[in-house]
């Protein structure tokens, strides 16, 4: 009576208030919420700015500001300096050397040469080697050698000291005849030096070679060759190009017409003759030169057009491929005739001088690094530095210009990762990743196109193989297995699907490739036994009485149906050899006798390569990677398509088969496609199987039967040795933002058609 | 026997109902027993429906009316561990005879089940879904049976314009009407109807008990209800299932009027259920 009592009172006020502790949990918690959400929002999209940021300064052109003009004697016909361009010296139509400090143009040392009544007549440096070579007007040729030292003093302060060390002079052209010009070349076997000379109007070119032994002492002993006549049936000379390998020459005629000759050990032989611009009115080159590399020369023309030839292998009339020059670019035309091409230092960029203006071209990818107004005088040379960070010209009014040059990535463009181009030494223009080599003049390619293709390559094989197989499985297991076996099968998949890919790799690369390999044709037949024999158990299983249909209950007709397809592939593995032998067989290359050889066969008929890393391994394996995903997200879109529609459409007469197809199907599909797109996600991205189980060669191949190269895999392999900031390291970013975009367009389209897909079959 | 009229009974209006020509016997089913797995749904049922008359089977929730209901087209089949004793047949043909597909089973007995049930596809599409999967691929035929079940569900005037929309746009009434169009287009002999109308409200449930009457002329129509109103007024006969027994079953006008069982006459006044 008294608790009743009790409970009849009216409840404390406190009953109805909210304690602190669970209103400051609700607030916290949404706020700890709301900052995860955002969170995730930012992580991606700052993920993506870092990719941006990383491969922005690849688009950015070249940054060129001048830092001054030095004033040096209006006689000056050349110039030279050190590495640091601290003190730039020029040289005098009369062969003085003239050493002037940039900061302020004092003098720094003068030097006279002695030349017992001889005249300078021709003068050529080459600011980096330090020489500098005088033409004497008896045809001898006086080589200087400019060194700067360096000293510290007790402050630690560098002073630098320019000397030039004068050698004997040399005959090199034919005597008493004065020399016009002079060149320097070296080969890994001798050194050349060249002179024109003229007689009776008729150009002379003779050159000497130089050999160097190096005794027991460490003393050289220099050997002198014959002076020998080159190039003497060249009616003209306007220019000469001399390599610094000196192993080819290139004279071009005041006609426009180039002729070129190669060392053949003893001279120069005529190799080849072309005329660039035969096509124009006036096919006069205005202007020529040899860009970084020795392999290729631009030419400019009267109205500015410029031509781009290389030395690559070409198909001769008889059969065989010769190294012969021919044209590989056609650069944009300039704003007049070219007056001056000079390549830079350690790329394939050159400036071009026209019209009262610079430019600065990547001679690969034709693209406009830099542009600017040219000074007032004639330019007469441009020196590049090393490190591609500065230039210098020498005007014919006596100024010495200087610029400085940012351009970190040279040989960058849209066109250098997206487009088609005609690399130097290639036969044709092609898509090509190739980022390192063995020599410093290699030109790094890096054309993103082959692992775009790689990576859709190896995404394709993957998905044929892995959407049929887990897509069926995916119907089998929701609408006709017995729920107790999908109980077990559901969570197997799954585990698989968290096999870490590098065992996939491995297991791909080094136990599946070699026992494939042999027994390709026993595979395939295998294989491809599979669904007649698949098909064939379910015409004979419906062709069998209903009494005994009725002793297998409905979702166990496995039992006998995997028995029945393990016996049919093992017999068409075992039959593998036998069909080999029958449509296979090859005259084998090596001994000539028949051999039943897929591989050879492959080879013989197709003409295409056979690795046995290839495309199907990585398909097959990468299939593995995928079919646990594909089919864990359609199993579960399947089994939830509400039991009623099932039903229904049962009851309506249908069989099990219409009833999935017609009705349980169209209703999952949304959810079906979602995880073919995540499939395709996960194949895309894929990096350790490829890298593991495939050669990781760049190709752009359709063939099943050689490897690829993927966006990931790609960045997996590479990044480790490319340098930070470097062209390579940006690239391989770019391949990163290319591969981001692409999941995220494709994931974009396919959650667009899902929502579509399930709006129109949404179930009520 | 007005005289012996229960007070609750006598609020439900029976309609008399006519005699037609017909078997007797159409459905009969024998001494039948149905379990899952150890549990006896099902016990020593004996009846027999007539043809083309309207038979509801009513009773208390579990009792076994619906099990019953699903076994004539064996939509139970798909259920794991049952089992049967007795047997079914349908004009002389037992249903379980090794013989019979179930599907072909299936398209002489139809079946609208107590929520609509519409495929996500167009109205069209739902209402030919059983010509589709018989085969039939002449569009002047699937267009004709797609009016005339339309017509016979008195849905054709309220969806003739919007035949390619879809059917989820429907009211619920309508759905209902749907998923019995879609059920007679292939003119099946027996209609199955489990609570049609239970998520419906009142019009729709006019509509639809309006409907099985005019169906009743050519369909055998067996439904399971809850609503002992609705029985009253749709059947001709009814069966009264308790626990899964037959307690009674007679014409409706005598079980409603005149129960011979107590426990029918307990459930029908509303004492317990």
């Amino acid at each position: 009576m008294e608790t009743s009592d009790k409970k009849a009172q009216p409840a404390p006020e406190s009953r109805f208030t909210v304690s602190a502790w669970t209103l400051a949990t609700d607030r916290w918690m949404g706020r700890v919420i709301r900052v995860g959400g955002v969170g995730v929002v930012l992580a991606v999209f700052g993920m993506l700015a870092f990719l941006i940021f990383q491969v922005f300064p690849l688009f950015t052109g070249a940054k060129v500001a001048s830092v001054g003009v030095l004033k040096v004697p209006a006689t000056a016909v050349a110039f030279g300096e050190d590495e640091y361009g601290d003190i730039p010296y020029v040289v005098l139509a009369d062969g003085k050397v003239v050493f002037q400090r940039a900061k302020d143009g004092s003098t720094a040392l003068e030097w006279v040469p002695s030349l017992g009544g001889r005249t300078v007549t021709a003068v050529r440096t080459y600011p980096r080697a330090g020489q500098v070579f005088l033409g004497l007007s008896d045809g001898a040729v006086q080589e200087l050698r400019v060194v700067y030292r360096s000293s510290f003093d007790a402050a630690g302060k560098r002073t630098v000291e320019p000397t030039v060390t004068a050698l004997e002079p040399m005959q090199v052209g034919r005597p008493g005849l004065p020399c016009l010009e002079v060149w320097n070349a070296k080969s890994p076997q001798a050194r050349l030096m060249l002179v024109r000379q003229e007689v009776a109007g008729q150009p002379l070119l003779t050159a000497v070679r130089l050999t160097e032994r190096k005794g027991l002492g460490g003393k050289a002993k220099v050997t002198q060759s014959e002076p020998f006549v080159v190039a003497a049936d060249a009616p003209s000379v306007a220019k000469v190009l001399l390599p610094s390998t000196a192993e080819s020459l290139l004279i071009i005629g005041k006609t426009g017409e180039v002729r070129t000759y190669a060392d053949d050990g003893k001279g120069f032989a005529f190799l080849q003759a072309f005329v660039p611009f035969k096509d124009s009115p006036d096919a006069a080159i205005t202007a020529a030169g040899m860009i970084f590399g020795n392999v290729s020369v631009v030419f400019t023309g009267r109205s500015g057009e410029q031509q781009i030839w290389s030395m690559y292998p070409q198909l001769q009339p008889d059969g065989k491929s010769l190294r012969r020059w021919g044209k590989i670019h056609h650069g944009e035309r300039l704003a007049g005739p070219g007056a001056g091409i000079y390549a830079a230092e350690g790329n394939k960029c050159y400036l071009a001088v026209a019209a009262g203006e610079l430019r600065l071209i990547n001679m690969t990818t034709g693209s406009l690094r830099w542009q600017g107004a040219a000074p007032q005088g004639a330019i007469t040379q441009v020196a590049f530095a090393g490190n591609y960070d500065r230039f210098t010209a020498l005007s014919a009014d006596g100024q010495l210009h200087r610029w400085t040059v940012v351009d970190h990535h040279p040989e960058s463009s849209w066109s250098a990762f997206f487009g088609k181009i005609w690399y130097e030494g290639a036969t044709e223009p092609a898509y090509t990743w190739q980022s390192s080599a063995g020599s410093d003049e290699f030109e790094a390619k890096y054309s993103l196109v082959p692992l775009f293709y790689g990576t859709v390559k190896g995404t394709i094989y993957a998905l044929l193989f892995a959407l049929p197989i887990a897509l069926t499985a995916a119907v089998y297991v929701s609408q006709f297995l017995r729920p107790e076996y999908r109980q077990v099968i559901k969570p197997v998949m799954e585990i698989m699907a968290s096999l870490p890919s590098v065992v996939l790799g491995f297991l791909a690369g080094l136990w599946l490739a070699p026992l494939v390999d042999p027994r390709l044709v026993s595979l395939f037949c295998a294989i491809g036994i599979l669904a007649p024999a698949a098909l064939s158990a379910g015409f004979l299983w419906s062709a069998l009485p209903q009494r005994l249909r009725r002793q297998v209950a409905p979702g166990m007709e496995f039992l006998w149906l995997l028995p029945f397809l393990a016996l049919c592939a093992w017999a068409a593995w075992q039959a593998g050899p036998a069909v080999e032998a029958a449509l296979f067989t090859v005259k084998d290359s090596a001994s000539g006798l028949p051999i039943a050889d897929f591989r050879e066969w492959w080879r013989q008929t197709t003409g295409e390569t056979y690795d046995s890393r290839n495309s199907l391994v990585v398909g097959f394996v990468m299939g593995f990677a995928v079919i646990p995903i594909v089919f864990t997200i359609a199993e579960d879109a399947l089994s939830n398509v509400p039991n009623s529609l099932i039903s229904g459409s049962l009851a309506l007469g249908a069989s099990r088969w219409q009833t999935v197809w017609s009705v349980v199907v169209p209703t999952a599909i949304s959810g079906i496609v979602s995880g073919v797109m995540i499939g395709f996600g996960r194949a895309i991205g894929e990096t350790m199987i490829v890298v593991m189980a495939t050669g990781n060669t760049a190709v752009m191949d359709s063939n099943p039967f050689s490897g690829m190269r993927t966006l990931s895999a790609n960045i997996a392999v590479e990044l480790p040795e490319a340098a930070v900031g470097h062209t390579h390291y940006r690239a391989l970013f770019l391949g990163a933002c290319c591969l981001f975009l692409l999941t995220f367009v494709i994931n974009t389209l396919a959650e667009v058609l899902r929502q579509r897909l399930r709006e129109r079959y949404k179930v009520v | 026997m007005p005289a012996t009229m229960n007070p609750a009974t006598s609020r439900i209006q029976v309609r008399p109902s006519a005699e037609r020509e017909g078997r007797k016997d159409y459905i009969s089913i024998r001494d039948y027993g149905f379990w899952y797995g150890q549990k006896k749904a099902l016990d020593a049922i004996s009846l027999d429906i007539p043809e083309r008359q309207v038979v509801a089977f009513i009773g208390p929730s579990g009792c076994g009316k619906s099990t019953l209901l699903r076994n004539l087209n064996r939509m139970n089949d798909l259920v794991d561990g049952i089992s049967h004793e007795g047997d079914i047949t349908i004009n002389g043909r037992s249903i379980y005879d090794p013989g019979l597909e179930v599907i072909s089973l299936r398209r002489r007995v139809g079946m609208v089940f107590q929520k609509s049930n519409p495929f996500p596809k167009s109205i069209y599409e739902n209402v030919v879904f059983a010509l589709r999967v018989m085969g039939v691929r002449d569009r002047s035929i699937l267009d004709e049976a797609c009016e005339t079940s339309l017509r016979k569900a008195a849905l054709w005037d309220e969806v003739k314009d919007r035949l390619q929309d879809s059917a989820l746009g429907l009211s619920g009434g309508q759905m209902q009407r749907l998923c019995i169009a879609r059920a007679i287009a292939n003119r099946p002999e027996i209609l199955l109807m489990d609570e049609p109308c239970s998520a419906l409200d009142p019009i729709a449930t006019g509509k639809i008990e309006e409907l099985i009457h005019e169906l009743k002329e050519q369909f055998t129509i067996v439904i399971v209800t809850h609503s002992m109103q609705q029985a009253a007024r749709v059947s001709d006969r009814t069966a009264f299932f308790y626990l899964g027994k037959q307690i009674e079953y007679d014409t409706t006008e005598k079980i409603f009027m005149n129960p011979s069982q107590a426990q029918t006459e307990a459930y029908i006044s509303g004492r317990f259920g």
